[in-house]
């Protein structure tokens, strides 16, 4: 049983985040988004191309601006204007993995300076020399030769170049990392040393992970919690084992059964199911984001919640 | 395998062979690289097009020698009104002879001699605009398209002053402070950086929202270290062609102003008013040398860095590194 | 067991880039049966796109089949070399479908258009006959309301939906053979489970051969008969899918298998492979795979291993399975496995 005793990292309070649409109409990327990270998770945020889960990583690390709701990190408000103090802070506390390797580092700079760029901005080095050793310093951790660091970027491999992503933000000594698809476009052979890697930095320097990914057999191996999001609303939360256990929403449900898995036999017999938005009716009762067991949150309105509650039951 | 290879492992004990090797781990990491380099490539495959290095070498010579030209021997003053040491009489008009290479004009001026000069006045505007164009206009593109909040503001100025026909500007400034070396650089300035920082900054909005310029907003990265780290690196390539053309573009409007009358004073020779002169003389086909003269080393100019401009910037794609 | 319709043995393939030579495929062979599908996994930079483009004649203009032979209808698809030949072949023969649907369509041309075209070039028919059965196409890889959207351009398409016109018009001709060079791993989880099943409807229905690149195991599992896994211009093994999946040989598919967070135990570190696949301007010695495998014969460094045989189907390349090799324990990953599918036994 988790929650009440853990200590609360981030939370984030009926988020909605706008991008400007076509014409006068925003466009709603995030709709009502609720949940809190703890100290020492590992967070899954789970969703298909469209989901919001990018923005709300985004939006977090403060480059998306938020149009409704709020986020708090260890009890501040970190989202809309904040002094330049708290910035400096949350700069230096937060820190995110991207996506891509090929397109996330800068060509054009050597891998010392692309390392060292968080902390030229913090000034949090005594001088040159302490620099290069929390460089190098940086670099081992990640399992790469400090010699690398007079290296350009186009000079390495997809799963070296991540890495390298991962010292520049470990560099800054963050309590809270948002990776973001961190893992989908390197090689199959490459993910496990990147999915290693993270987690033994985890364990040593006790980091706070969102995970964010369409993979949903990836986010089951390295995530506590699991939240499922669907255009722009979190459908379910759950501890890991037990959203696999007991998924109750239809989309949560149609997710797990598409994922393929590499067993011949498994795939063969498998039944994929299709979710069907229609399946819901919620014109006259709204759905609720509801606690139906303990640590195991849903979206659904009234009718919905009695059934899965049956579902549960059986 | 050759013969000598199979006796050879045989000749190893079998044993030997199919034991463990040992596992460098380090030598793995050392395989993934590869030893491009984004500037070699460029220059070497620039080097491989055969017409851009032609024009290249050219126009290098063409600057050297406006340059070395007023200090060989036998040269004459552009300026000078020669006189028919016979008559006495200016000689006008004088097709190309042994002591005239390039003939005489109307006055009596030697054609050779105003070429070069004309040619070396006409480069350096360009070039001074050319650098002008770069400082300021990059500077300004790169704030106008990086900082949102500057976009909206500075676009509908842009397009007020776009709107107003370049050749009006020009025309009214040229008329306000009168013709001179200085006033053409002005003018040229004034309207030549518009276009640059336009093009400037519709680059950086391509690149603008590209991972590593996140990661550097997430790192709290200034945006005058993103403008010259992150984004100008990028544009070097492009921004590079853009001044090989913009080159011939001065010289072609100083052509024009020249052509309605607020190019340099005459006794500044230059390209403008040497191909103004001759167009004068265009229906006498004896006199025609004083046009094509002229004409000749402007296209030779612009065609030059048209192509160089050209084969640099398809050298500067990474698609044709091989 | 049948002939196969194509069999490709020994085919180099070579690239010149930035002033060296490459070589991209050191010598594969393979063999597929109709109305089978074959699945060729592999990493990237393994040289499974180009493997297979070999069969269309589609290598880029610096890359060449070096020596070789692909027997296909009695012909030598290694030997062809003008355009027409090729003609003859491609879209009618053999079909490709590619990872990003806008690769193939055109944007500018309606959907019903662009399959019609090929209807119209390839099986003659004109007029309202070809848009008829255009239609009829794009009902049987499920588009909805198939006679209005006949109208509507690419862009209208979703991504799942463009992948499925470009799929009905590489089956619009029906070939024998369909390559689909990862098509779904753009897409997403849900969407992907569709169009796999489309893929495999379609198979039966028309009894087309398919050959499949991915390097998603969990895909693989899904659709192939048989399977091929490729590393470093290479196949390394090869068998039906049962087969490398519960009883596979070689190290590197071992580490592929176990390194696949699907099988990993949570809290424990995932199997994983040290650095990354070589480099192939080298003249590669040996095993390529040896410099990554901590269990590495010497002899794995100083000659090529060739294929040894695990069963009538199931071929590998490594050394390990020499007799004079010593006794090898697989990850326990690979173990568990073989030991949940001993009982039937392959």
């Amino acid at each position: 049983m988790i929650a009440d005793t853990r200590e609360v990292l981030v939370e984030v309070k009926n988020l909605r985040v706008e991008f400007k649409g076509k014409g006068k109409k925003p466009f709603v990327a995030v709709k009502n988004v609720t949940f809190d990270i703890y100290k020492g998770e590992t967070f899954g945020l789970v969703g298909e191309t469209g989901s919001g889960k990018t923005t709300i990583g985004r939006a977090i690390i403060r480059i998306n601006p938020v149009a409704e709701g709020e986020i708090r990190f260890k009890g501040q408000r970190i989202s809309g204007i904040i002094p330049k103090e708290l910035d400096r802070e949350v700069t230096r506390k937060i820190q995110m993995i991207f996506q891509d390797p090929m397109a996330s580092l800068n060509e054009r700079a050597k891998v010392d300076y692309i390392v060292s760029e968080g902390l030229y901005n913090t000034r949090n080095y005594k001088d040159e020399k302490d620099r290069q050793a929390k460089v190098e310093k940086a670099l081992l951790e990640v399992g790469l030769l400090p010699e690398f660091a007079s290296r350009f970027p186009h000079e390495f491999s997809g799963g070296q170049r991540q890495r390298i992503g991962i010292a520049r933000a470990l560099i800054m000594e963050p309590e809270f990392i948002i990776c973001d698809e961190p893992i989908s476009s390197l090689d199959v052979s490459i993910r496990a040393q990147v999915l290693n890697l993270m987690s033994s930095l985890q364990k040593e320097k006790s980091l706070t992970y969102m995970f964010i990914s369409h993979d949903l057999s990836v986010v089951r191996f390295i995530a506590d919690r699991i939240a499922v999001i669907h255009k722009g609303e979190i459908v379910e939360l759950a501890e890991t084992e037990e959203l696999f256990r007991n998924p109750l929403h239809p989309y949560t449900r149609a997710l797990l059964s598409a994922i393929p898995v590499p067993d011949p036999r498994v795939e063969r017999e498998k039944k994929v199911l299709v979710y069907d938005p229609r399946v819901h009716d919620y014109s006259v009762h709204k759905p609720k984001w509801t606690e139906i067991r303990p640590g195991h949150f849903i979206l659904g309105n009234e009718a919905e919640l009695s059934q899965y509650e049956k579902l549960l039951a059986s | 395998m050759t013969a000598k290879e199979e006796k050879t492992i045989s000749a190893i004990e079998e044993q030997e062979l199919f034991t463990f090797a040992e596992f460098d781990e380090e030598a793995s990491e050392r395989t993934g690289y590869s030893n491009y380099s984004y500037w070699g490539s460029t220059i070497r495959v620039f080097l491989k097009n055969k017409s851009a290095v032609t024009c290249l070498i050219i126009m290098i010579s063409l600057l050297a020698f406006t340059f070395i030209q007023p200090y060989l021997p036998n040269q004459k003053n552009p300026i000078t009104v020669h006189l028919d040491p016979n008559t006495g009489r200016q000689l006008m008009n004088h097709p190309p002879s042994k002591e005239y290479w390039f003939g005489t004009n109307s006055i009596g001026q030697d054609l050779w001699a105003r070429i070069w000069s004309g040619t070396r006045t006409s480069l350096l505007i360009a070039i001074i605009v050319g650098v002008w164009e770069v400082a300021f206009g990059i500077a300004f593109g790169a704030l106008w398209g990086y900082v949102r909040q500057l976009d909206a503001l500075i676009t509908e100025i842009y397009n007020v002053i776009h709107n107003i026909p370049t050749t009006i500007i020009m025309m009214l400034l040229a008329y306000i402070m009168r013709p001179s070396f200085k006033t053409m650089i002005l003018v040229m300035c004034a309207t030549g950086w518009l276009g640059m920082a336009r093009f400037v900054r519709n680059q950086i909005i391509i690149i603008r929202d590209r991972e590593y310029n996140l990661a550097s907003r997430c790192l709290g990265t200034p945006t005058s270290r993103i403008i010259m780290k992150n984004l100008l690196p990028y544009l070097v390539s492009v921004i590079v062609m853009r001044i090989a053309l913009s080159i011939p573009g001065t010289i072609g409007w100083e052509v024009f102003l020249t052509y309605i009358g607020l190019g340099l004073p005459i006794d500044t020779p230059s390209l403008g008013n040497l191909v103004n002169e001759g167009r004068r003389l265009i229906m006498s086909p004896s006199l025609r040398y004083q046009l094509i003269f002229p004409s000749a080393v402007l296209s030779l100019i612009t065609v030059s860095f048209y192509i160089m401009g050209n084969a640099f910037s398809d050298a500067a794609d990474p698609r044709n590194h091989w | 067991m049948s002939e196969p319709i194509l069999s490709a043995r020994d085919v180099v393939v070579k690239f010149s880039l930035r002033g060296q030579i490459l070589t991209a495929i050191r010598g594969a062979s393979l063999d597929l049966y109709e109305g089978k599908t074959l699945a060729i996994v592999g990493e990237s930079g393994s040289g499974k796109s180009v493997f297979t483009k070999t069969f269309l004649g589609m290598l880029d203009a610096n890359g060449w089949v070096d020596s070789g032979s692909i027997m296909f209808e009695g012909m030598d698809l290694a030997k062809l070399k003008t355009e027409r030949e090729w003609l003859k072949i491609r879209g009618k023969k053999i079909a490709m479908i590619f990872q990003d649907p806008m690769t193939a369509l055109n944007p500018l041309r309606t959907v019903g258009m662009q399959i019609q075209e090929v209807l119209e070039l390839h099986q003659g028919l004109k007029g309202e006959e070809a848009k008829a059965r255009t239609i009829e196409i794009l009902g049987q890889v499920g588009i909805s309301d198939p006679a209005m959207r006949y109208h509507q351009y690419p862009h209208e398409f979703s991504g799942g939906m463009r992948q499925r016109v470009v799929i009905a018009i590489a089956v619009a001709c029906n070939p024998r053979i369909l390559i689909c060079d990862e098509p779904t791993t753009a897409l997403d989880v849900t969407i992907q489970a569709q169009i796999l099943e489309l893929i495999r409807g379609l198979q039966k229905k028309l009894g087309l051969t398919i050959i499949y690149i991915t390097h998603d195991l969990g895909v693989v599992a899904n659709v192939a008969d048989d399977v091929a896994v490729m590393y470093a211009g290479d196949i390394i093994e090869y068998g039906t899918a049962e087969e490398i999946f519960y009883n596979a040989q070689h190290p590197y598919t071992w580490a592929l298998l176990s390194s696949l967070p699907q099988l990993g135990i949570k809290g424990q570190p995932l199997y994983s492979i040290r650095g990354t696949p070589p480099n192939l301007f080298n003249e590669i010695k040996g095993d390529a795979f040896a410099p990554r495998n901590p269990r590495a014969l010497k002899i794995d460094f100083v000659k090529r291993p060739p294929y040894f045989q695990v069963s009538p189907t199931h071929y590998a390349r490594t050394w390990l399975l020499d007799p004079r090799a010593p006794k090898v324990e697989p990850p326990a990953t690979i173990k568990a496995m073989r030991a949940k599918y001993a009982r039937d036994a392959i």
